[in-house]
This record gives C-alpha cells, structure tokens and sequence, in this order.
C-alpha cells in the first residue's frame, strides 16, 4: 500500500494527528510535574525567608518543618497599619502573595518567633542596574533592630552587584538600627562611609547602582511599613 | 509616558539583544558581511518582531493565563503555540516580500526563512513572557499591548542597529592584516566582543 | 554502516562542531556561560533533545508531507524543550531559574534545524541518533570549556566550589569582574576559534 503524502487530506490529518498527540503529551507530562514544581518553588521562596532569620543553609527536606516551627502568621497589611488578612496558617495568606503584587495596600509581613523571642519580617522588592532585586529583612521585637537579612537579585553583575547575594554583605546588617525613633531610616552609603554607624551599611565597592537600589528599595517599603511596626511596638 | 519612553531607550541600548544577551547571534554573524544586506535583514527582524511580539502577548494574556478564557494555566503550551505563530507569520512575510520588493527578496534569499529559527524573534516573545511578570515600577515592565509594541520595535531598532556597526567595521577589516586563523569568524567573535564592552557603558544610564 | 556510525558521531566533535565551523546555536551558548553548572545543564539539555528530535524525525522522515515539514519539525522540537524544561523546574528548580528563557531558546537553537533538515530527514535511525549526540556533544564541549574559563577567573570557584586559595587574594590577586561579563563570553569564543583553526589547518572560511 503506498499513501500520497502529498495530498491535501493526508496532510491536514498527519498534522492533526501530531498536535492531538503533542497536546496529550504535554499535558500529561505537565500535571505529573506541577506539584513537584510547585512545591519547589515554595521550598525556595520558603529558605529565602529563613535567611533573614540567620536560619541558612537548610536541606531542602526540612524547610517545611524548620518554616511551620519559625514562622505563627504570614499577615497582609497595608500602609495604615491595618490588617486585611491575619495569615493563621503560616503559608496561605501573605506567603502566596507575588512579588510583583506588593503594593502600599498590600504588604505580607511575617510574625515569627525564635527561642522565644519575637520578630518580624519585612519582604521588600526593588530595581537594582540590570534587573529586579529584593529581599526580606528580619526585626526584633522592639520594632526598630536588625536581626538578620537576605537579598537576591535577578540578573545583576556577577561579581559586582550580584555580591548583594552573599551573606557578606548581608551580615552586616545585623543588629543595626531599620528604623530609629525619630523615623531616620537605614541607609545604604558608599563602601567604607559607614563608619560604624548603626543606622548606615556600606555599599558595594564598583556596584554604585545597585547599593543605591538596595537604599531604595530599603527607604520605599520601610516607610510603608512603618505604621503596622508603630502599632506592635506599644 | 514615561515608561514608555525608558522602555523604548532601555530596549536599544542597554538590553541590547545583541550585546546584553546574545539573541539573534547565529543570522547576525552570518549575514553581517555587507551593510546594505544587513540593513535589510535588521528591517526584516524588526518587522516580524513588531508583529509577533504584540500578537503573542495577547495570546500570552487572553488565552494561556489563568486569568484568560480558559481559566487555566496554559503556560506550558506557551513554547509550541509561539514558534507556530512566529513561523506563521515568517512564512506571510516571506510570500509578502517576494510579491512586492523581489529586489530586497533576492538580496535576503535564503535568510528570510531562516528568521523563524532566528533566536532574536523567539527570544523577544520570551522575555515579553518573562517581563509581564515583572513589578511595575520596573522599566522593563511589560504592562500593555502598547508596551508589547514598543517593546518588540525598539529592539528590532536595537538589533538593527548592531548588525549594521558590525558590518560597517567588518567591510573595513576586510583590508586589514590579520592572523589567518583568526581570519573570520574568530576575528568577528572578538569585534563582537569589544563591541558589548563599548556598549556596557550604556548601562550606568538610570532609566 | 559502522564507520559510518562512527562518522556521524565523531565529525561534530571537531573537524564540523556546530559552534567553530557551523556557527550555528551560538545565541544561547554564550548567555548561559558566566558559571559552569548552568553552563553544564544547557549543554545537556541540548544533546539530549538533538538526540531525540533526530531520532523521532528520523523515524516518521517518509510520513512527514514536505509541505508542512519545517512545522513539524518545530513542534516536535518545541515539544521535547517544554518536556525538558518541565523536568528541570521540578527536579533542578535553581539551576532552571538560572537559565530562564534560554531553555525556551533551545527551539530556536539553529544546531536543532540545521541538523534535522541536514542530516535526520535523510538518513536511518541509528545513525541519526548518533549524529544527534555527537552534534549536542560539540556544542556542550565548547560552553563548558567557555564556563569553566569564566567561573575560575571570573569568581574563582569551580561549581561553585573555591579554587583559587584565599592566600592569592591576601597577595593581591583579585578576580577579574570583566570574565563574568558578557562581552568576554564573546572574546573567549574567539579565541577558541583561533586556537581550533591553528590546529585543525585545512578548514577554509
């Protein structure tokens, strides 16, 4: 038997049979992966938070675990200060908000508690040179100072601003002052002006523009949260 | 306004396709010989971008997103629903250009049909994709179909704009007296090369 | 038929790699390129769908109609990068971040076309296979030489593994941000061209 496969039905049923096939093929391969993919992705966003909370370097087996006994809400907030969601399942409310949906009337903030002691975490996003760059950074009970800190970034230059990413440049925020009593902010300066200053960090030497995103980003999100962080201080 | 305007700045120079991540490369160092066809390829690239960029996002948003017709999360037919419409849309541009402009159909021969496997064309559909999912302060931030448009232009411009500095400096270089195995390709590698680095500069630009 | 295997296996290597003397799929090779894990994963990646966009080809190559055939091609191609990409969000979610849209690329990866349309319309099965890892192989082999070069000057790990001593840098040795670039990603190339043509002479341009 020899088929023309040049004729017109044989081509419009050849290319039909290959796209049913293809669309099965997909889709099944698709909804075998999506919850393990799924759940990576949580797992990730879920260590980045632990960082901030000078918990690194956690396997990924037990960051479930670690997250569900650090983290009691993941609340929204807005700028007021007003809570929208209270976030009592750890990973529902403010953890399933993106990135890119933070806005001033939609803030995720994380209570946690360590060895007793309170604290909260701040998500923040930001614009460092080439790409998007954020971070998370984490607060004693007081409201005001720096238990720990974690930054990433998308695509900044390796060795330069990608340095944001290293626990080098992010353990010097601890214990430094976020947001002092007279509302002054923490700043990012230029590498070596710091001085010692609790409420100043130093930047990047050669990566000007995204030390100066890191001050950017820590300035816009500060001062939106600051309403709720007046409200838990009293 | 605004936005559209450091979008537009931004996707010349400082995302170039070319020097900041290489889409295009394979047809950019092949056709880069002479500045009057490289002219007409980078026309060709910025025309079937212009097209393909506007209309995949709008199958990206009204059909493949969770918030599209289906209610579903499609994405994962984003690939092979992309390179039809771009391969679609080659093979129109391709029948256009031979019906009214046979001089510049001749000049671009076989290249025309490869626009479809070009990367630039597929690339710019993906980070479309990927810059819909950005926060919208960014510049990068790709919000509208106009966005889409402004996009998809002003890299073509971008493209465009490389593949004809190279061919400019590689009609040059034709007189000048280089190690035979580097003659060629490797030469263009490195022109290429040095080529980024003057480009990089663009990227202190705070747009 | 075995010398021929054989051929079609080892010509891609060297003597007709896609990146030096093709010039083909360069768009991605060089982007993924600045550490060397990503730059490993992508040259994987692309072997295995060279293989087995040839073979699938290669085996329904007298069903395909020619007029429909570059469609074809494409989807059967588009359909192995979504599989692979599918796999690496699940199983290797870092390193797929790493890569983003450049998996996405390896559709448009012209080593794929250039291969199908040259060699897998036209030829069995087995050897098809073959020359679908070999051709994968020869475009691995050059993004990992290019990632390793990159990584060790540029940061100075290896998979992300500390290779130069921290007793170089208390000398004064620093790394050399200019390697993580771009732009050297292009230089580097070059020079392997030079290098390749220096050693394999009769190559003409």
């Amino acid at each position: 038997m020899k088929l023309n496969t040049e004729s017109n039905v044989y081509t419009i049923v050849y290319v039909t049979i290959v796209v049913i096939i293809v669309a099965f093929l997909l889709a099944f391969t698709y909804a075998g992966l999506k919850e393990r993919s799924d759940i990576n992705e949580q797992i990730n966003k879920k260590q980045q938070i632990l960082a901030s909370l000078n918990q690194r370097n956690i396997a990924k087996e037990s960051v479930d675990s670690i997250y569900k006994s650090i983290v009691k809400a993941d609340l929204i907030v807005n700028q007021a200060g007003e809570i929208i969601k209270e976030g009592k399942n750890q990973d529902q409310d403010g953890f399933e908000i993106a990135r890119k949906d933070y806005s001033k009337d939609c803030l995720p903030i994380y209570q946690c508690e360590i060895e007793g002691q309170k604290k909260y975490v701040l998500p923040m996003v930001g614009k460092g040179l080439w790409g998007s760059i954020w971070g998370y950074i984490s607060l004693n009970e007081d409201g005001k100072t720096i238990y720990g800190a974690y930054f990433a970034h998308e695509s900044e230059t390796a060795g330069l601003g990608a340095l944001i990413n290293e626990q080098k440049f992010q353990k010097q925020f601890e214990n430094q002052t976020l947001i002092d009593t007279d509302g002054t902010i923490l700043e990012v300066v230029k590498s070596g002006q710091a001085g010692g200053s609790p409420i100043k960090c130093d930047g990047i030497t050669g990566a000007t523009l995204t030390s100066n995103g890191v001050n950017q980003m820590i300035q816009t999100y500060v001062k939106f949260f600051q309403a709720y962080l007046d409200s838990v201080k009293q | 306004m605004v936005h559209e305007l450091s979008l537009f700045l931004r996707s010349i120079f400082v995302d170039n396709m070319i020097f900041a991540s290489f889409l295009g490369m394979c047809s950019y160092l092949a056709v880069s010989k002479n500045v009057k066809t490289s002219f007409g390829l980078g026309i060709a690239v910025t025309f079937v971008l212009v097209i393909t960029v506007p209309v995949n996002y709008l199958l990206q948003t009204e059909v493949l997103s969770e918030t599209g017709i289906f209610k579903q999360d499609l994405t994962y037919l984003a690939f092979i629903l992309f390179i039809a419409v771009i391969a679609g849309i080659t093979q129109l541009v391709e029948m256009l250009v031979e019906r009214f402009f046979p001089a510049l159909y001749s000049a671009l021969g076989i290249f025309l049909p490869l626009i479809a496997v070009n990367c630039a064309i597929m690339g710019g559909s993906l980070f479309m994709q990927q810059r819909i999912g950005l926060e919208h302060e960014s510049s990068q931030y790709i919000g509208s179909i106009g966005d889409a448009f402004i996009y998809a232009f002003s890299s073509g411009i971008g493209w465009l704009l490389a593949i004809v500095l190279l061919a400019a400096i590689r009609e040059k270089m034709a007189y000048t007296n280089v190690p035979k195995p580097l003659r060629g390709l490797g030469i263009t590698f490195i022109t290429v090369g040095l080529m980024a680095m003057a480009f990089m500069c663009f990227s202190g630009l705070n747009l | 038929m075995a010398t021929n295997n054989k051929e079609a296996f080892l010509t891609p290597l060297s003597r007709n790699n896609p990146i030096l003397i093709q010039v083909l799929g360069i768009c991605s090779a060089l982007a993924v390129t600045a550490q060397l894990e990503p730059a490993i994963v992508m040259g994987l990646s692309v072997t295995v769908i060279t293989a087995f966009s040839n073979a699938i080809i290669s085996l329904i190559r007298n069903t395909i109609p020619k007029r429909v055939r570059i469609i074809i091609q494409l989807v059967v191609v588009a359909t192995l990068v979504t599989i692979v990409s599918l796999l690496l969000r699940a199983f290797m979610y870092d390193v797929s971040v790493q890569l983003s849209v450049y998996i996405g690329l390896i559709i448009t990866n012209c080593i794929l076309m250039g291969r199908l349309e040259a060699f897998a319309m036209s030829n069995k099965f087995v050897p098809s296979l073959l020359d679908g890892i070999g051709s994968g192989l020869g475009y691995a082999w050059i993004l990992v030489v290019v990632g390793a070069i990159r990584e060790l000057l540029g940061s100075g790990t290896l998979l992300g593994f500390r290779i130069i001593p921290q007793a170089a840098y208390d000398f004064g040795y620093a790394d050399n941000g200019m390697m993580t670039m771009p732009a050297m990603a292009l230089i580097l190339v070059g020079c392997i061209v030079w290098v390749h043509r220096s050693i394999v002479k009769d190559i003409e341009d």
